[in-house]
């Protein structure tokens, strides 16, 4: 990689650097002439005598000689101003396609690095460097060469007049420059090795940032605050002080550039007034010096600033790629190259050794072959060199000596295009990406678009402009929106076909019953798959058939009925019978929407709300204010949690008193409001909801229905005959409540639900909807032995030559043992590498070997 | 079916003697309300009790399990507190509680009502006051009856 910021400027963007020059040259003419007509204007049209004047031929009087004048200026003004536009604009996008540029190739050498090299890495320091670090490289790039060789230009133009008007008076106005081209650079590069070192201390910053954020548990369970907070807090304090050491460097050059520059028309008046006395030189010539001086001030100032901003730039740009430039990166072909070589034949190690750089990782001299097609255990506790071992195997590391081949092909020769569609390698320490569990289960088949959208139109259009940006900027063209799943590889015709063998797998490896309950409280559009929500119908009719014949059934759950009050449900669904179409509005958002405000005004129930709130707040403070926040009451019971209860009380004891003023607020009234809407009445037996307001409530419905469901996609009426996309799948399913005043009513009816779901085939169509599920943040929203599973399953998809596994499944269980034996089963006819830490587990393989500190200990 | 209700018939308990009113409401509140139709089982005998039952309405007949299957031994009806003891310690129950007709019952449980004596020291006072009674009740009640029986 470019070592220098200029020497990366001019190889990838010299001809634009040459066109902004140009252009720039292009506005010195016409500022030129801006600056001259003001005076023409003033001299020749207005004082002038002698008229008409012949300009192209036609002769102008006096006015019309004005009005040319004139219009010439407005012409160059709107010329001018408008190449400056074109510049700036020109220049913002060269630097931004530079940044990019700049940007993926560092990301693109953070794929290239070896995984040894992540040991001495840390992400907290990468990832400034790619995002903030390098950002003032974009709005430096444009102005690299304009800057100087237009405002040097200017300074020269403006030198030249005055060495014309006299050369002793030009030496005396260059005579600073000699002493401040020396010690401005001096100071200059104390401020450079200041900045160096001010960015490392941030990056540091970074890490430890991004360290705690990671450890947050740990800091917690051992009561590390204190010292964490110290540490952070000393580095903060060492970047004050590098800071403050930069502002004094920085001001003091300032301060000896303008101390400089006034000074030297002391010597004007020295120099220049004994000229003038000796009568050498006119008194007009001076003024004319002088003033030609004070233009020299700003061209000067902004080729300092600008000085002092490369300097600082290219301390960022080298402080950042000397990160990405270890001795021992990848080929770029490694990531890009497309070639898939067939993998088949026995895994062979030749005398390999290998080290990860600490006591542990390293092996030493494993000559083994296990022969294609069969089952092999490794052997090992952590730190035999097992999981390098299997790692060597799948390629992910390289032997410092010796060989790792398959069949005839050396592994170090191959690229990711081989080695990662034809082994599946799953560790003991898998990542599950941020996103759905269909991302996570096809992840492994996702190598390069394969099937482009068809685009059209507008969409076309911005796609060709997409794609020509990436060329400008050595940007891959891979389309985001392809289709990328590699069918043929999963050894499967279509989607569907996929999404059994994914199912298929998922029961192999014991996850389809967790997949099941996500489907079941997930959420899906009926438009995408008008049959499911069909068969989702069916099983609920049948489910209400049941509830209705089954007396024990019935009992156990409160259907919607359109003229019936739920008492098992809270009084918004009552008062609306509909839901927001938006399942992401809260219960505390539903009074602030426009609809509701206004059906709640017009039906006057927003002041019984109001009413039904209050008495809720009062009864909640007067039960929970003494109640300790910590004990879990408060969480678990009362509708307000600790941090709103002062606010409450504010709101009750403003409305008790009675005094118009201060009120209560809108706000105020929406919490109240939102409170109410909370109420469960067969849960919260508060006595706030009697007969006749039941009655209102359902009253009301039915204008909530016609005035507002009916004008508006804001909600979504609770339809027998309807699915309802704001619902889960299991909340349509029973389109009622499951009775909160009966003891296990849900459990039960769960059961009732699940054994008809059965019966109608709803099954798999519901754990294809739970593939949809959000796994949070890195899957945190599933346990550590679902996130494992789901890896494995990623791997088994591939439908790879050579599986191996590490520290998977090495219970001793029964189910671990009847996954192994699932496992060997569905890699029947491939190679498959098996690590383990037992003994016993290994008996279950074809070959073993057991390593002991790094070596072939016993083989068997 | 209002808490106020419920607080009356809390406030009936022997248990619950002594302990003030706003608290009764609270764990009133934290209480759930269940219905048990007729010939539903509230409890089983052997299985760990984790909840107390008072009677709103309605009644319950007691269950003892014998060789010749399970015997009705008792009724309890309106206002009265069955499993108690198993709210304070991990005992078995000691019968089956089945719903002889329609009831209305309020279920205190265990982890709830342990945390409200977390929470409210001097509810376990009034909770040991009244066992310390109820035990000095029982000394005596077996003082008299061996007096009696020696006597006699």
């Amino acid at each position: 990689m470019e070592k220098s910021l200029f020497r990366f400027i001019w190889k990838y963007s010299s001809r634009q650097q040459i066109f902004i020059l140009m252009v720039t040259v292009l506005t010195y003419p016409v500022v030129y002439f801006l600056l001259e007509l003001p005076k023409l204007i003033v001299n020749d049209a207005v004082q002038g005598d002698n008229f008409p004047r012949a300009v192209l031929g036609f002769d102008f009087d006096q006015i019309p000689y004005l009005v040319l004048l004139c219009l010439t200026f407005l012409a160059l003004v709107v010329v001018s101003n408008g190449l400056k536009f074109y510049l700036n604009v020109y220049k913002g996008r060269l630097g931004e396609r530079m940044l990019r540029r700049l940007r993926f190739e560092l990301f693109q050498r953070v794929l290239r690095f070896r995984l040894p090299h992540f040991r001495k890495v840390s992400s907290g320091e990468i990832i400034p460097m790619i995002t903030s670090e390098v950002e003032d490289v974009g709005g430096y790039i444009g102005e690299a060469f304009a800057l100087p060789a237009y405002q040097g230009g200017m300074l020269i133009v403006q030198l030249g007049f005055i060495f014309m008007q006299d050369p002793l008076l030009g030496l005396a106005a260059i005579s600073s420059y000699p002493i401040q081209g020396y010690i401005i650079p001096m100071l200059q590069k104390k401020v450079i090795l200041l900045s160096r070192k001010r960015v490392k201390n941030v990056r540091l910053i970074a890490d430890k940032v991004g360290e705690s954020i990671t450890g947050v548990a740990e800091i917690h369970a051992n009561d590390a605050a204190a010292w964490h907070s110290a540490d952070l807090s000393d580095r903060l304090y060492e970047n004050f002080k590098i800071r403050y050491e930069i502002f004094n460097r920085k001001f003091l050059i300032k301060f000896l550039n303008n101390f400089m520059n006034q000074l030297t028309p002391f010597f004007f008046y020295l120099i220049g007034g004994y000229l003038v006395i000796q009568g050498n030189l006119s008194i007009g010539a001076l003024l004319a010096v002088i003033a030609a001086y004070k233009d020299l001030a700003g061209p000067w100032k902004l080729l300092l600033s600008f000085y002092q901003m490369t300097a600082d730039v290219s301390v960022k740009y080298q402080t950042v790629v000397e990160n990405f430039d270890p001795p021992d990166i990848y080929d770029t072909e490694r990531l890009t190259d497309d070639d898939q070589v067939e993998l088949s034949g026995d895994v062979k190690f030749e005398s390999v050794s290998f080290s990860g750089g600490a006591a542990g990782q390293e092996v030493m001299d494993i000559s083994l072959t296990v022969p294609a097609n069969s089952t092999c255990a490794i052997v090992g506790p952590d730190g035999s060199g097992r999981s390098e071992v299997l790692q060597l195997a799948a390629g992910l590391v390289s032997a410092s000596s010796g060989k790792v081949s398959i069949g005839e092909h050396d592994l170090d020769k191959l690229t990711d295009s081989t080695l990662g569609r034809e082994i599946a390698y799953v560790g003991g320490a898998v990542h599950v990406w941020t996103g759905t569990i269909r991302d996570n289960l096809y992840y492994g088949l996702r190598h390069r678009p394969l099937v482009p959208p068809e685009r059209e139109g507008e969409d076309l259009k911005n796609y060709k402009r997409r794609v020509n940006e990436a060329n400008q900027t050595r940007n891959p063209v891979y389309d985001l929106a392809a289709d990328w799943d590699d069918l043929s590889a999963a050894g499967v015709d279509d989607e569907e076909q996929l999404d059994a063998k994914a199912l298929q797998l998922l029961e192999a490896v014991k996850l389809d019953k967790d997949i099941y309950r996500l489907g079941l409280q997930s959420r899906f559009d009926p438009s995408m798959n008008d049959a499911f929500a069909d068969k989702i119908l069916n099983v609920r009719k049948n489910l209400a058939g049941r509830i209705a014949s089954e007396p024990a059934l019935g009992g156990l759950v409160e259907l919607w009925h359109k003229d019936r009050f739920n008492a098992s449900a809270s009084l918004a669904d009552n008062l609306f019978f509909a839901v927001p179409s938006d399942p992401d509005i809260t219960m505390d958002e539903v009074p602030d929407l426009e609809e509701v405000k206004s059906f709640l005004a017009d039906t006057g129930f927003d002041v019984k709300l109001q009413q039904i709130g209050l008495k809720i707040a009062e009864t909640m403070l007067e039960l929970f204010s003494n109640v300790s926040g910590d004990s879990g009451l408060l969480g678990s019971y009362s509708f307000i949690n600790q941090d709103d209860l002062p606010e409450f009380e504010r709101i009750v004891r403003i409305a008790k008193s009675g005094h118009q003023r201060p009120g209560l607020t809108e706000a105020d009234k929406s919490r109240l409001t939102g409170l109410a809407f909370k109420l469960v009445p067969a849960r919260h037996r508060l006595g706030v909801m009697d007969d006749s307001l039941k009655d209102e409530v359902v009253a009301a419905r039915k204008r909530f229905l016609e005035g507002v469901v009916k004008n508006s996609d804001g909600f979504v009426a609770f339809d027998p005959d309807v699915y309802l996309p704001p619902l889960t799948i299991e909340d349509n399913l029973l389109f009622g409540r499951a009775r909160v005043d009966r003891r296990d009513a849900r459990r039960r009816i769960d059961d009732v639900i699940r054994a008809i779901v059965e019966e109608t085939g709803l099954r798999h169509p519901i754990i294809y909807a739970g593939f949809g599920y959000h796994v949070g943040v890195s899957g945190s929203r599933l346990s550590a032995g679902q996130r494992r599973r789901i890896a494995l399953v990623r791997g088994l998809l591939k439908n790879a030559k050579i599986t191996i596994l590490d520290d998977i499944a090495t219970g001793m269980t029964d189910d671990d043992k009847e996954l192994r034996s699932g496992l060997r089963g569905i890699l029947a006819g491939k190679t498959f590498l098996f690590g383990t830490s037992n003994m016993d587990i290994a008996g279950e393989f074809e070959k073993r070997f057991v390593l002991d500190q790094g070596r072939i200990a016993d083989k068997g | 079916m209002t808490l106020e209700t419920e607080v009356e018939a809390l406030r009936k308990v022997p248990l619950f003697h002594g302990i003030d009113e706003t608290k009764l409401r609270l764990l009133a509140f934290i209480s759930d309300r269940t219905e048990y139709p007729e010939g539903e089982r509230l409890c089983s005998q052997g299985e760990e009790g984790d909840c107390a039952f008072i009677i709103l309405s309605g009644d319950a007949n007691v269950l003892v399990q014998t060789p010749e299957g399970e015997k009705k031994v008792a009724q309890v009806s309106e206002n009265s507190i069955v499993g108690e003891i198993a709210i304070l310690c991990d005992v078995p129950r000691t019968a089956t509680l089945v719903a002889a007709n329609n009831m209305d019952v309020l279920t205190v449980s265990k982890d709830d009502f342990l945390k409200l004596l977390q929470e409210f020291p001097d509810i376990s006072l009034e909770v040991m006051r009244t066992l310390a009674l109820r035990l000095e009740r029982t000394t005596r009640d077996l003082a008299d009856a061996r007096r009696g029986s020696s006597g006699g």
